[in-house]
């Protein structure tokens, strides 16, 4: 098992290369530069090239890769080329919101996702059933911002701004300044929205999924001889069925970590929250080559980290399941 | 009745295709064995019949085929120009003259939501065939030839697959300069496709291994038959289902990236009518103007929802066993 997890630590490293490699070079060709932003519209193409020279832009792409990596080594993110700040520093900073909305979106995927689909799987073809396969439907169906939207109507408008619209409150012990407004409470008012605004899509995605291996599960002979020896029906699905159907549910949810990494993006934005997903849209668009860098590395390494998690969890819930 | 089945034997045929005793059944349709020829019908055309039976599918397509005449007719359709402002009616609420009100620069919502659904449909459906076109002859190529060719195609599909599908989607919008009007739907759907291309050739190549094991592709190499003839004439028709169940479904997806993008003010630009882009822009207004975010959202919503229902149905009739 150990050496099974040290080989796959191992094959994370050239994934991320892979990743960060094609991100760097994306990057630079896209049109325009972030000297040109930098110096604002009274720049002379002096300025520039000297500016480029500074910030080593002038080298060919795989020699800039290549002193990013070096420096990376050594645990040296580099510094955004538009505010100087360490892109470390602010990837760290701005970790621990994503983190948070990440969790909890998917904490609220698996509260609606696993009831849903055990009511649909034991009560098949009944009104429950329809019930919770047509909620389903429908929230695969809406987009998580146009999800953000309604719920801004309902929290924020319509009940006389009972949940805020916009900005966000440290957990304590993560603010990163001193300005900032840290309470437990104030916290969860403003990830709410955004985590059932996230979690909906996912809800929805696993109570399909997690209902027909269900349905497939329930029809086994090990759950008939679990029945037939006695067993009452809450430990034949709790501990028999369900955990054997969660087999290809964790699969499916480590797939969804992944897709929640880029929609993040989105319910970051519409919640204007100081998370990772609007620190990579701002970068991006701002074109700060750092930056970006720095966001593409949390992300890869966020994205097979995950997955590795998911392969291990297989393990826990199939003692069949050993690696070796 | 007789004439229904005969027709849909001699469909079935024509694509099971390869064996010399088809011929003779040609020759004598329904005569010969007939208890045999009914059974061959072909998956599809027995997952069709199926479709149609049906309830969620059905109602599915008959919200894809409103939304494709709305889109086809917008012209016609929407009461006023989609673009043009009147400064005289801003923030109009819904009423008879504007039945889905007017935005801050006095455009009229109902034509702004017409004219949106040409987007999202044609950015929706022209990705997912793009993705299709590129897509499926990687994967044909990489699970019928193996070996070094599949490795280079399937991982560079992995690199692909690497990445969260909106970042990518992202920067490649930001490396392709989003604008407007056809240009500019023509990259974000030269974007979504990129994100999706892998989706097809990995499901592709699966179907190939498993295919090309059959008796009936030994066979074919035994006579002679070149491989290109093979892939397209034996293997593709056999991939078929999973391909249109993946296509319709996709579309829903790729619906929503498209929206996602606009929302994120990477889509098509202004003054294009985007309901992604109409529904970013609104939400400013939200306090005291609701319903304009309101009803982009709810196009979007109905839209991805009538593919999510046509493409669950499709997935039900074509492979039952996931039912």
């Amino acid at each position: 098992m150990r050496t099974y997890i040290l080989r796959r630590l191992l094959q994370i490293v050239p994934t991320i290369l892979m990743i960060t490699f094609v991100v760097f070079v994306m990057m630079r060709s896209v049109p325009g530069d972030p000297v040109v932003a930098l110096l604002g519209d009274a720049y002379t193409e002096e300025d520039a090239v000297k500016v480029r020279a500074e910030y080593g832009l002038n080298k060919p792409i795989v020699v800039q890769y290549a002193i990013w990596l070096g420096k990376l080594v050594q645990g040296d993110w580099g510094a955004s080329i538009l505010s100087g700040r360490p892109v470390l520093q602010d990837v760290l900073v701005r970790l621990p919101v994503t983190l948070e909305l990440i969790v909890l979106s998917m904490g609220v995927a698996l509260a609606i996702a696993i009831p849903a689909a055990i009511i649909g799987a034991l009560r098949q073809n009944t009104w429950a059933d329809y019930t919770a396969t047509t909620v389903a439907m429908v929230g695969v169906s809406i987009p998580e911002f146009f999800i953000g939207v309604l719920l801004l109507l309902v929290f924020s408008i319509g009940l006389g701004g009972l949940l805020p619209s916009s900005g966000w409150v440290y957990l304590p012990g993560t603010c990163p300044s001193m300005v900032c407004g840290v309470s437990l409470w104030g916290n969860m008012q403003h990830v709410l929205m955004p985590a059932i605004a996230l979690g909906v899509g996912r809800a929805a995605i696993l109570t399909r999924l997690l209902r027909a291996s269900m349905l497939e599960v329930i029809r086994t002979e090990y759950v008939t001889t679990a029945r037939a020896k006695g067993l009452s029906e809450r430990p034949v699905v709790f501990k028999h069925a369900l955990k054997n159907a969660l087999i290809p549910t964790v699969t499916v949810m480590g797939l969804q970590v992944g897709f929640l990494i880029g929609a993040a993006i989105v319910v970051e934005t519409l919640f204007a929250m100081p998370g990772l997903g609007t620190f990579g849209i701002d970068a991006i668009i701002a074109r700060d080559y750092q930056q970006v860098q720095g966001f593409a590395l949390i992300t890869a390494f966020a994205f097979v980290v995950i997955n590795l998690l998911v392969d291990l969890t297989y393990t826990f819930l199939d003692p069949r399941i050993r690696y070796s | 009745m007789a004439d229904d089945s005969e027709s849909l034997q001699t469909k079935a045929r024509a694509i099971s295709g390869g064996s010399l005793g088809e011929a003779e059944l040609q020759a004598a349709p329904g005569v010969a064995w007939p208890a045999k020829v009914a059974r061959s019908e072909a998956p599809l055309v027995q997952g069709l019949r199926r479709l149609r039976r049906s309830t969620t599918a059905l109602v599915g397509a008959a919200i894809v085929v409103v939304l494709i005449v709305v889109a086809i007719f917008a012209d016609a359709l929407a009461p006023r120009s989609p673009i043009a402002s009147d400064q005289t009616h801003t923030f109009e609420r819904p009423s008879w003259d504007y039945p889905l009100g007017t935005d801050q620069l006095g455009r009229d919502m109902l034509s702004r939501v017409i004219h949106g659904s040409r987007i999202s449909l044609v950015v929706g459906v022209s990705s997912v065939l793009l993705a299709l076109f590129v897509g499926v002859p990687f994967g044909m190529i990489a699970g019928y030839y193996g070996g070094r060719v599949d490795t280079v195609i399937m991982r560079a599909m992995d690199l692909i697959l690497a990445f969260p599908i909106f970042l990518l989607a992202i920067l490649l919008m930001v490396i392709f300069a989003p604008t407007a009007g056809l240009i500019g739907a023509i990259k974000v759907t030269g974007a979504i496709a990129i994100v999706r291309i892998p989706i097809y050739a990995r499901l592709v190549r699966g179907s190939v291994l498993s295919i090309k094991e059959k008796e009936y592709i030994e066979a074919c190499r035994a006579l002679g038959v070149r491989d290109p003839w093979i892939l397209l004439r034996h293997i593709l028709p056999n991939c078929w289902a999973p391909i249109i169940v993946t296509t319709t479904l996709g579309i829903a997806t790729s619906i929503i990236v498209e929206a996602t993008l606009s929302f994120l003010g990477l889509g098509t630009q202004p003054p294009t009518p985007s309901w992604g882009w109409d529904l970013k822009a609104n939400v400013s207004f939200i306090q005291a103007n609701a319903w304009l975010s309101m009803f982009p959202g709810l196009a979007i919503f109905v839209t991805v929802l009538g593919f999510n229902l046509f493409g669950d149905g499709l997935r039900d009739a074509l492979d039952p066993r996931l039912k």
